[in-house]
């Protein structure tokens, strides 16, 4: 639905004249004019105000009973008295009453100090209770899950985290037990609270019910210091706020950015800080040393030892990993291309896309954001899995479901979580991407081969003109150019709240991009003389073409399709050299020079969110260990390839990254700021080259797999990450071979849930758990791919065969 | 330009006149007024404490040095780690690092103990706000004084310091003292 119309009606409060948008609840309207109505249960991020604690009370003249305040909208005329003792009296009862059976243990707990129950009891409170009876008991504390801590003891029942549960993340999980003074929060039947946003009703509950394991104890709110910083674990970027305690990540809570992430955090993002601080973690340079082994090394060893790739020039390669910075991403660009003479670097690592094709995907007329997947008509998600590759836009695209009726149709091979959700789901086979999208099509031009695209057609060409479409990067580039006619035949291109919205597999992909990490453009999308891909930079390595790799927070053997085949290609490589955390499997065996790689709470520079949206990093903490900065150390690996960057800060590095890429001309990083920065909607968007669609080639239908075995499709989970890896707290979480099965398959095959089975293809075997999953269409086999043994990357054929192990 | 001190300034005499009388008894006679307060208390036997072998008596209210108390019954330490006296402190000087007991390391009766306490004794202006603070009675302020040490760092107290008994005991001021 599009956005509303909004009217400004005008009333009185405590003798103050507030102008608010109709629609605004009262609590909200007092804000503006700076009175302060107590309130426990109203969080707006929830949805409708549910009036449950009755803390917000208010006269309002005219109505002879106090109202609540947080779900009373504002009315033209209305007169509010918040501070008459009928109020005062109201208040000083339901804090009375709160405290009937809260403990009052804050010394002990977590929230003392940022408590709001604390401070209203100070506030608002009689100072002194008439209940001389005991307070009922609880065995406290309980483990939620091994993430949250649940004293129930403490609960106001608010029902804020049941809302969360129910409303927003939508697992249904957290309810309400019993009834009266004996009401708890739990789950149906006391299993763990396990949900890819459970850590969220930490931050919801206004008192300590509810509190985060890994910060139990931690600080305290004046031991601390917060950081703004970016979350750089997915493509979503959601702003963060870090608690530093003694130069060091204690917390990361939500710093809500509405255009990013809406004040949500998925359990990845607020729980895999743990991996700054842990033993795991590089935070020396490594050189391998005469035994053949890797060893820590002085940074001029290190630094040394990486210069020798200045003696291969025209024979370099580069590969950058998603969580590259702009800038990162740009020096690199410039060590290949002119120290190292080569034009072999790539990001794009799920293959490569037409120049003109690029440019035409990423242009600012085409580009929806964010919001717009809350307030269109009917949203498209296509070839992607939201909750693992970009989690928060899960939670935002339910929001716009259950609350602004948005119509969501979801084409996909996998089946999605979001499926319940959607009005129209269709399955197509992995690999088929093409084909379908070419059906859709035609269907959109009146042609429609079954009823599924005539539905789907009929959907988005009838739903309303605002249509936003939700790409995966992962959609094989010859299904591009068709994405591109369905989105001209949908007129998205030039309207406001319409659009595509990539979702790409690295974190700043779109902005590594723009910088110019291209096999096939420059800073810019400019057209620059063409270099090897990523599939081709390996196979350049095995003939020897290539002699030299550069690996930028990525390991091609946990990142990267064939992996066999990039295991052969590393070790003929004579220098390769990797900026990486953790020393991952490729790493280990075939990096002659590891940097450390810096976190993004240490790291300073600047990411493009999907939607062309520049966001800021800041340092906030100092780098542990010998860790360095990476552009430093890139533009030490620059003058050593004969380029001479004369760049002396990170904020150097931005500014001649704006002079290279035309349509970022005129950004500062103040402009920028906390809050990031769309440049397609600034002027210098003019300045990004015009795209040029080729015509959709013909696709060739994709064969059935045959009898016996499945064809294969990868997902890559939420949780497969090294950083989650080497999170303590995120152990639980640590992502398996889960293969995905359809019922018919598994009763074929005789697998039951749960089961251990083998997946074989040409001889690799891989061991797994047998997931099986309805709607998995027969015939497949989801395998998880980025994770850290029998990955999926390890088979290279679509077919293959899953048997019992 | 000379100095014209106006009409309501009036001389003072700083010594006493000119001549040799006044001058003997300048030299002479407030020498012997002193002598004289000195020898009427010779009498009263000397004051002097001989410190450091002895020690002044203190007020029960006097500030010193901190203490971390235990409870009595089961050894268990009072304080259970919530900063409090940290935040009141106006010279930021406590720093606590909490920890969660577990059913074997119990180490207060709380859900929570100092794992680090430490006072930085150098900065502590010796307030008693951290006393005041506390909601368990697990610090308060001390009779010793003596805190002279040789490097800084020696000044800032742990929580096993904070908790030992002092070396020596400082003496209390007995009543009408
Ligand atoms: S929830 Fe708030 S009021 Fe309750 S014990 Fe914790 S700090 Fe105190
Ligand atoms: S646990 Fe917290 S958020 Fe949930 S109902 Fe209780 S007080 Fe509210
Ligand atoms: S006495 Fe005062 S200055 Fe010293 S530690 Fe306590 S609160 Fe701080
Ligand atoms: S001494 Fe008292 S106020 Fe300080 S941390 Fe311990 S219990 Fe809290
Ligand atoms: S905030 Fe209004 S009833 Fe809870």
């Amino acid at each position: 639905m599009p956005r509303p119309e909004q009217t400004i009606v005008k009333l009185t409060i405590d003798g103050r004249e507030v102008e608010a948008i109709a629609g605004t609840m009262l609590v909200d309207a007092a804000k503006q004019v700076d009175v302060e109505i107590p309130y426990f249960c109203y969080e707006p991020k929830l949805g409708e105000p549910v009036g449950a604690c009755r803390m917000c009370l208010v006269e309002i003249e005219g109505i002879p009973k106090l109202q609540t305040s947080c779900s009373t909208p504002v009315r033209e005329g209305m007169v509010v008295n918040t501070t008459v003792d009928r109020v005062l009296e109201a208040q000083n009862s339901v804090i009375e009453f709160l405290l009937v059976n809260h403990p009052l243990d804050c010394p002990v707990c977590d929230k003392g100090g940022e408590c709001p129950l604390q401070d209203y009891t100070f506030g608002w409170g009689r100072g002194k209770s008439r209940v001389i009876e005991p307070k009922r008991h609880f065995v406290k504390p309980l483990a939620l899950s091994p993430l949250i801590a649940i004293d129930r003891e403490r609960c106001i029942l608010c029902y804020r985290c049941v809302r969360f549960s129910q409303e927003v993340a939508e697992d249904w999980q957290l309810i309400f037990t019993e009834r009266g003074a004996h009401t708890f929060v739990g789950t149906h039947d006391g299993h763990p609270y396990v949900a890819p946003f459970s850590g969220n009703i930490v931050e919801l509950c206004p008192v300590g019910a509810l509190t985060s394991q890994p910060y139990r104890f931690r600080a305290r709110p004046w031991d601390i210091e917060g950081a703004g910083g970016i979350c750089t674990l997915c493509p979503s970027q959601c702003n963060v706020e870090f608690t530093v305690r003694d130069d060091k990540v204690v917390r990361v809570l939500s710093r809500e950015n509405s255009a990013v992430d809406d004040g949500w955090l998925c359990d990845k993002g607020r729980f895999a800080y743990q991996a700054i601080h842990v033993d795991e973690r590089i935070t020396e340079p490594l050189v391998r040393g005469e035994s053949g082994e890797l060893e820590s090394a002085s940074w001029e060893a290190a630094l040394g030892a990486a210069r020798a790739i200045a003696g291969h020039r025209g024979r370099g390669a580069a590969l950058v990993g998603g969580q590259a910075t702009n800038e990162e991403a740009y020096l690199l660009g410039r060590i290949v291309r002119e120290g190292l003479q080569s034009h072999d670097i790539d990001s794009r690592l799920s293959g490569t896309v037409e120049l003109g094709l690029t440019r035409a995907l990423a242009a600012p007329a085409l580009q929806a954001t964010v919001a717009d997947l809350e307030f269109a008509h009917t949203v498209l998600v296509l070839g992607t899995e939201p909750v693992d590759d970009s989690p928060i836009l899960d939670l935002r695209i339910r929001k716009g479901v259950r609350r602004n009726g948005v119509k969501l149709a979801i084409a996909s091979a996998r089946p999605s979580t979001l499926d319940p959700n959607a009005t129209l789901s269709l399955r197509y086979a992995p690999g088929s991407e093409a084909e379908f999208l070419a059906g859709l099509d035609a269907a959109l031009s009146g042609t429609a081969a079954s009823d599924e695209f005539g539905a789907l057609a009929t959907l988005l060409k009838d739903g309303g003109e605002d249509v936003v479409i939700l790409w995966g990067e992962s959609l094989p580039a010859q299904a591009l150019p068709t994405l591109l006619s369905i989105a001209g035949k949908l007129g998205l291109t030039d309207r406001d709240g319409a659009g595509l919205l990539e979702v790409p597999n690295g974190t700043n992909a779109r902005g590594i991009r723009e910088a110019g990490a291209l096999p096939n453009a420059g800073p810019g999308y400019s057209e620059v003389q063409a270099g090897r891909n990523a599939a081709e930079i390996a196979a350049a390595l095995t003939a020897g073409d290539v002699t030299v790799l550069y690996l930028f927070q990525v390991d091609p053997l946990r990142d990267l399709p064939a992996r066999a085949s990039w295991d052969a290609a590393l070790g003929k490589a004579a220098v390769v050299v990797a900026h990486a955390s953790v020393l991952t499997e490729g790493l280990a065996r075939h990096a002659d020079v590891v940097f450390p790689a810096e976190s993004s709470a240490e790291k300073e520079g600047t990411i493009v969110h999907p939607d062309g949206r520049l966001q800021r990093l800041r340092a906030a903490i100092k780098h542990p260990g010998e860790v360095r900065a990476s552009w430093q150390v890139l533009v030490d690996i620059a003058k050593a390839t004969g380029v001479e960057t004369g760049i002396l800060t990170a904020g150097m590095a931005f500014q001649q990254l704006t002079k290279a890429v035309p349509f970022y001309a005129g950004l500062t990083l103040e402009a920028i700021g906390g809050r990031g920065l769309r440049w397609p909607e600034t002027d210098a968007a003019a300045e990004m080259p015009a795209g040029a669609a080729p015509a959709p080639a013909k696709v060739q239908a994709t064969e059935p797999a045959p009898e016996g075995k499945l064809l294969l499709g990868t997902y890559r989970s939420i949780w497969a990450s090294t950083e989650v890896e080497i999170s303590p707290a995120l152990a639980f979480t640590i992502a398996e071979q889960l293969v995905e099965l359809a019922p018919q398959d598994a009763i074929a095959l005789g697998i039951e849930h749960g089961a251990a089975v083998q997946v074989a293809q040409n001889g690799t075997r891989l061991a797994g758990r047998a997931a099986i999953r309805t709607g998995v269409p027969a015939g497949t086999a989801f395998l998880a791919a980025g994770i850290a043994e029998n990955s999926a990357n390890a088979l290279t054929e679509s077919i293959v065969e899953v048997v019992k192990a | 330009m000379p100095y014209e001190p106006g009409p309501d300034v009036i001389e003072v005499m700083r010594h006493p006149a000119k001549g040799p009388a006044m001058s003997t008894l300048r030299v002479f006679g407030e020498t012997l007024r002193g002598m004289k307060t000195t020898l009427a208390r010779v009498a009263e036997g000397p004051l002097t404490i001989q410190y450091p072998e002895e020690k002044t008596p203190v007020y029960p209210r006097f500030r010193g040095r901190h203490k971390l108390h235990k409870f009595e019954d089961t050894g268990l330490e009072k304080c259970v780690g919530c900063s409090l006296c940290a935040a009141a402190c106006p010279s930021d000087c406590i720093r606590v690092v909490a920890a969660e007991n577990t059913p074997d390391n119990r180490v207060s009766a709380g859900e929570r103990y100092a794992a680090v306490y430490e006072i930085n004794l150098s900065r502590c202006i010796f307030c008693g706000y951290c006393e005041v603070a506390c909601p368990f009675d697990a610090i308060t302020m001390g009779h010793d004084y003596e805190l002279s040490d040789y490097t800084r760092s020696d000044l800032i107290f742990t929580k096993e310091m904070l908790l030992a008994e002092p070396l020596e005991r400082t003496p209390l001021r007995t009543e009408g003292e």
